[in-house]
C-alpha cells in the first residue's frame, strides 16, 4: 500500500450545492498532508467522506487501500472540529468507550487510556467526571482519545482551532510523534501558516475543486519568487526587467514577480545598469497565503464572508 | 453488530445513572402503595359517628336493633360465604360459630335462607320479627340445629362483645364502625344534657323516638350540628321504618307472608356468559377485571412515553455535546441508532420488570412468606399472567415505534427546545387512545374500539384497553402484523433522518425538509447495513 488515501474525481452535494466537485488526491502513507482552503472550501466534507461519514455521489475512495471507507474505520483515529465529551462520564471510562468502539477488548481499552493519561499528566483526573475538567485538560482528553487504537491514519479537522497554547505545542509534538512512528495525518486547517510549518504536502481547495496540490516545497518554488525593492529615481525602467512577469510599483517601492526559472541576480544587474539606486533588494519565497490568493484569484478573498478568508484577504491585499 | 451492542450497553448504562430510571423503578411501588394504603388508612381513621336514641315509645328501639344485628349477620355470613368459596385458610380463621353459620346458611334454599336469618332475630328478642317466623321450615336442617342448639345467643355474644378492631382483620364490616349507638344513662337523658353533649360533640346527632311512632312521625325527632352528613338518620330512618310497616301490617291484620310479598322488590340478578357460553355468577373479580385493563393501558402509556423520551434526551445530549461525529467514525449510523434504541429499551423493560417483581412480591411472595392478607382481588388481576405478557409484548413493540420517531426528531434538534416543536405531530396521536380509554374500556369490541386497534399508532394502548373484552385471536394477530409493519417503516424513516439529522447544527429543519429526507434512498448509502464484516 503506497498512498493512505486516493480520491478519483469525487463528487459530493448537498441539494443544489456541489461541496465537493471531481476531487483527485493522493496522500501517500507516512507524511503529513494539510488541506487548506476558506472555510466552506469542502474541507470537513472530504474528509468526512474519507472516514465513510458522508458516501460520494460520484467518483471512487480508496482509504488505507480498501474501496469501502466503512470496512476500516478501526485503523483510522478522527478528530471533528466539533467535538465534546459526555460530561457524566468518568475519563477512563469515555477514553476505554471509545476504544471499544474501535475495536479495542475492554480490558486493553482500559489499560491504554489509563496510560495515556498518565503519560500526558491527567493521571489523577481518570477517575473523576468529564464535567470535572477544565477547558484545556477536556481539548487534551479529546486528542488522546482519538489515539487510543494507535492508528495508522489520523484525520484532524481544525485541530488547532480553539486550543489554548499548550494544547496547541501538544497537538503539533503528536502529529510530528505520529508520522516519526510511521502513521499518517490528514489534517485540515484555513491558517496556512499552521500548515506551512509542518506539513510535508498540502492540498489547496476552494469551492470544492482542488487549486492545487503537491510537496510543499514544490508548490513553492513552482509558485516562483518575488523581489521586494527600495529604490529612488525613475519607475519606468521597472517595466521591461529581464525574467518580471508583473510589477506592482508604488513609488518608492516595488515588487517584481518572478517568471519560473529567472535569475534574480540578471535582474539586479539590469538595475544597477540602468542606473537605479536600490535601497533595499530582497528576494523570498511566496507564503502560502500568497500562493493561494493568486491561484484563487482573488474573486474569493473580495468575496470575504467567513473569518477564514477575512484574515488571508488581510494578508493578501499587498500583493493584487 | 457487536459495535450496536457496545452502544446499546454504553446507553443502557448511561441511562441507569439517572435519576429519572430510578424515579421510574420507585414510583410505581410508591403511587400503588399510596393508591392502596391511603383509602385503607382513611377507613381506619374515619370518624366513627356517635348517637344516642331516646325511645318513648319502649318497643321501637329493641326491635331496631334486632335489625341491626340482622343486618350485621346478613353481611358476616355473604362476607364468610366468599372467603369459604374462595378456599385457603381465610375462611379457617373466622370463628367458629362464623363458620357454622355459614356453612348452615349455604346449605338452605334460597327461600329458606331469609327466614333463618330471621329466625336468629327473633331468638335474640324473643319477641316478634314475625316473617321469619311465619315461613317454611325444615326441622331436619343444620340451620334447624343451629337454632336449637343455643347457637344463637353464642353468635349473638359475639357480635356484641367483640372489639371492632378485630373483626376488621376478618375484613367484615359491621354497622358498627361507622354508627356507634352510645348508651346515656337515665339521669342525663334531659334534652338540655343531650344537646350540651351534641355541642361538645361528644355526640353526633340523638334521635328522639315519640311515644306511638306506629300512629304516626309525631313526637320523633333527629338533632345533630351536622346537616351536611346524612348518613346516619337515612340509615336509621330506614330501619325504623321497615319496623313501623310491620306493625302497621299487623295492626290492619294483613297476613304476614302477603304484607312481605307485596314488598318484595323485583331483584334483577347479575350474571356473565363464561367461556363455554354457560351463565356464571358475577363476582367482585369481574367488576375488577373490566377496571384493570384502563390501570394497564395508563401504565403502558406512561412506560413507553418516558422510554421515548428518555431516548430523545440522551440523542440531543450527544448531539449538543458534539459527540456524534466522533461516533459516527467509529460505528456506522445504523449501528448507532440500533444500539440507541436497543439500550434505552433495555432500560426500560428494566424498570417495567422491577414493576413486575415488586407486584409478584407484594402479592404471591409476601402472603406466602408471612402469611399477611394478599391485596385481594385486585392484587390477582395483576398479578394475571396474561395481561403481564401483553403488557410486556405491547411495551417492547409501542416503544420501538415511538422511539423510532423520536430519535428521528432527535436527531434533527440541538436542544430541547427545538424538539418541542416538532414533538407536536407526535404527542397528539399518542394523547388519543388516552381520550379513547373510557369508551373503549366499555365497549371494548365496538366498532369504535375495533377500528383504533387498527391505526398502528394506537393499537398498543387500545389492544391493551380492550383485554376485558377479550378481542378475538385474529384481531390479536393482524393488528400486531399491522403494528410490526408500521415499526419497520417508521425504522426505515428514523434511519434516513438520522443519518442525515445527526450532524446537522443550528436551527431544525423545516418538517417539509425532512419528508424531502425521507425520500433519499438509502442505496446512496450502499455500505450501511454491511459493516464489521
Amino acid at each position: 500500500m503506497e498512498n493512505a488515501i486516493e480520491l478519483e474525481n469525487v463528487v459530493k452535494s448537498f441539494g443544489a450545492k456541489v461541496a465537493v466537485d471531481g476531487l483527485s488526491l493522493k496522500v501517500p502513507c507516512g507524511c503529513i498532508y494539510g488541506f487548506l482552503g476558506p472555510n466552506g472550501a469542502g474541507k470537513t466534507t472530504t474528509l468526512r467522506m474519507v472516514l465513510g461519514i458522508f458516501y460520494p455521489d460520484a467518483g471512487r475512495i480508496s482509504v488505507l487501500g480498501q474501496s469501502d471507507p466503512a470496512s476500516v474505520k478501526e485503523r483510522i483515529g478522527y478528530l471533528p472540529e466539533e467535538r465534546g465529551l459526555y460530561e457524566k462520564m468518568r475519563v477512563v471510562d469515555l477514553m476505554a468507550y471509545f476504544g471499544q468502539l474501535k475495536g479495542m477488548s475492554s480490558g486493553s481499552a482500559r489499560k491504554r487510556a489509563l496510560d495515556l493519561l498518565e503519560q500526558y499528566g491527567l493521571g489523577e483526573w481518570a477517575d473523576k467526571k468529564c464535567q470535572a475538567l477544565s477547558k484545556g485538560m477536556a481539548q487534551k482528553a479529546q486528542i488522546l482519545a482519538t489515539l487510543i487504537h494507535e492508528p495508522e491514519l489520523i484525520i484532524l479537522d481544525e485541530p488547532f482551532s480553539g486550543l489554548d497554547p499548550i494544547n496547541r505545542d501538544l497537538m503539533r509534538d503528536m502529529i510530528l510523534q505520529l508520522k516519526r512512528e510511521g502513521g499518517s495525518v490528514i489534517f485540515s486547517t484555513h491558517i496556512m501558516e499552521q500548515a506551512e510549518q509542518i506539513c510535508d504536502r498540502v492540498l489547496l481547495i476552494n469551492d470544492g475543486r482542488k487549486v492545487l496540490d503537491g510537496e510543499l516545497s514544490d508548490v513553492r518554488s513552482r509558485a516562483g519568487k518575488e523581489i521586494r525593492l527600495d529604490y529612488d529615481g525613475d519607475g519606468d525602467f521597472l517595466h521591461g526587467l529581464p525574467g518580471v512577469a508583473r510589477v506592482n510599483d508604488s513609488g518608492k517601492q516595488a515588487e517584481l514577480f518572478m517568471e519560473e526559472d529567472a535569475d534574480p541576480q540578471a535582474v539586479l544587474a539590469a538595475l544597477v545598469a540602468a542606473g537605479v539606486r536600490v535601497r533595499r533588494f530582497d528576494l523570498r519565497e511566496l507564503s502560502l497565503h500568497e500562493i493561494f490568493i493568486r491561484a484563487v484569484g482573488g474573486a474569493k478573498a473580495a468575496a470575504g464572508d467567513t473569518a477564514g478568508v477575512g484574515e488571508m484577504q488581510g494578508e493578501g491585499k499587498d500583493h493584487e | 453488530m457487536n459495535k450496536a451492542f457496545l452502544v446499546a450497553r454504553h446507553e443502557y448504562v448511561e441511562t441507569v445513572r439517572t435519576k429519572a430510571f430510578w424515579l421510574g423503578i420507585l414510583a410505581f411501588p410508591v403511587i400503588i402503595s399510596l393508591a392502596i394504603g391511603i383509602p385503607m388508612l382513611l377507613d381506619k381513621t374515619k370518624d366513627v359517628r356517635k348517637y344516642a336514641v331516646i325511645d318513648q315509645s319502649g318497643f321501637l328501639w329493641q326491635e331496631i336493633e334486632t335489625r341491626i344485628y340482622l343486618e350485621d349477620v346478613r353481611n358476616v355470613i355473604l362476607a364468610s360465604r366468599d372467603k369459604r368459596k374462595k378456599g385457603g385458610e381465610a375462611f379457617d380463621r373466622l370463628p367458629e360459630v362464623v363458620r357454622r353459620l355459614t356453612l348452615a346458611w349455604m346449605a338452605l334454599g334460597e327461600d329458606s335462607q331469609d327466614a333463618f336469618v330471621s329466625r336468629l332475630g327473633g331468638q335474640r328478642s324473643g319477641s316478634a320479627t314475625r316473617a321469619g317466623q311465619e315461613a317454611l321450615w325444615d326441622p331436619e336442617t343444620d340451620a334447624a340445629e343451629f337454632l336449637a342448639s343455643g347457637n344463637g345467643d353464642q353468635l349473638f355474644a359475639w357480635w356484641r362483645d367483640t372489639p371492632i378492631d378485630d373483626m376488621s382483620d376478618l375484613d367484615i364490616d359491621l354497622a358498627r364502625r361507622q354508627f356507634l349507638v352510645v348508651e346515656v344513662p337515665e339521669e342525663r337523658r334531659s334534652a338540655e344534657e343531650l344537646n350540651r353533649m351534641v355541642a361538645d360533640e361528644q355526640l353526633f346527632a340523638y334521635f328522639v323516638i315519640g311515644q306511638d311512632p306506629v300512629a304516626g312521625s309525631e313526637g320523633s325527632k333527629y338533632v345533630s350540628n351536622n346537616l351536611t352528613d346524612r348518613k346516619l338518620v337515612n340509615w336509621l330512618r330506614g330501619l325504623a321504618s321497615g319496623v313501623v310497616r310491620e306493625h302497621r301490617i299487623a295492626s290492619e291484620s294483613i297476613d304476614a307472608s302477603v304484607a312481605r310479598w307485596i314488598q318484595e322488590p323485583l331483584r334483577f340478578e347479575a350474571r356473565k356468559v363464561g367461556d363455554e357460553g354457560t351463565e356464571e355468577e358475577v363476582e367482585a373479580e369481574d367488576t375488577a377485571r373490566q377496571w384493570a385493563p384502563t390501570a394497564f393501558t395508563y401504565l403502558l402509556w406512561i412506560s413507553i412515553f418516558t422510554g421515548a423520551q428518555m431516548l430523545l434526551t440522551s440523542t440531543i445530549e450527544e448531539k449538543s455535546a458534539r459527540i456524534m461525529e466522533v461516533l459516527v467514525s467509529s460505528v456506522s449510523h445504523f449501528e448507532l441508532m440500533a444500539g440507541k434504541v436497543a439500550g434505552v429499551a433495555a432500560a426500560g423493560l428494566t424498570v417495567v420488570g422491577s414493576w413486575a417483581v415488586f407486584i409478584f412480591l407484594a402479592v404471591i411472595a409476601v402472603p406466602i412468606l408471612v402469611g399477611a392478607p394478599s391485596l385481594g382481588f385486585i392484587g390477582q388481576i395483576i398479578a394475571d399472567p396474561g395481561f403481564l405478557l401483553a403488557f410486556m409484548v405491547y411495551f417492547v413493540l409501542g416503544y420501538l415505534l415511538y422511539a423510532s420517531l423520536l430519535v428521528g426528531v432527535g436527531s434533527v434538534c440541538t436542544s430541547i427546545k427545538d424538539a418541542q416543536g416538532l414533538m407536536m405531530p407526535i404527542m397528539i396521536p399518542m394523547m388519543i387512545p388516552i381520550f379513547a380509554m373510557v369508551p373503549v374500556s366499555q365497549d371494548p369490541n365496538g366498532l369504535f374500539a375495533r377500528v383504533m386497534s387498527f391505526i398502528p399508532p394506537f393499537t398498543p394502548f387500545v389492544m391493551m384497553n380492550r383485554a376485558a373484552g377479550p378481542p378475538e385471536l385474529w384481531e390479536y394477530v393482524a393488528t400486531t402484523l399491522l403494528l410490526i409493519g408500521a415499526i419497520y417503516l417508521t425504522m426505515v424513516g428514523a434511519a434516513r433522518v438520522f443519518r442525515i439529522g445527526i450532524l446537522m447544527t443550528g436551527k431544525p429543519p423545516k418538517l417539509m425538509e425532512i419528508i424531502r429526507w425521507l425520500r433519499i434512498d438509502p442505496a446512496v448509502n450502499p455500505s450501511t447495513m454491511e459493516e464489521d464484516s
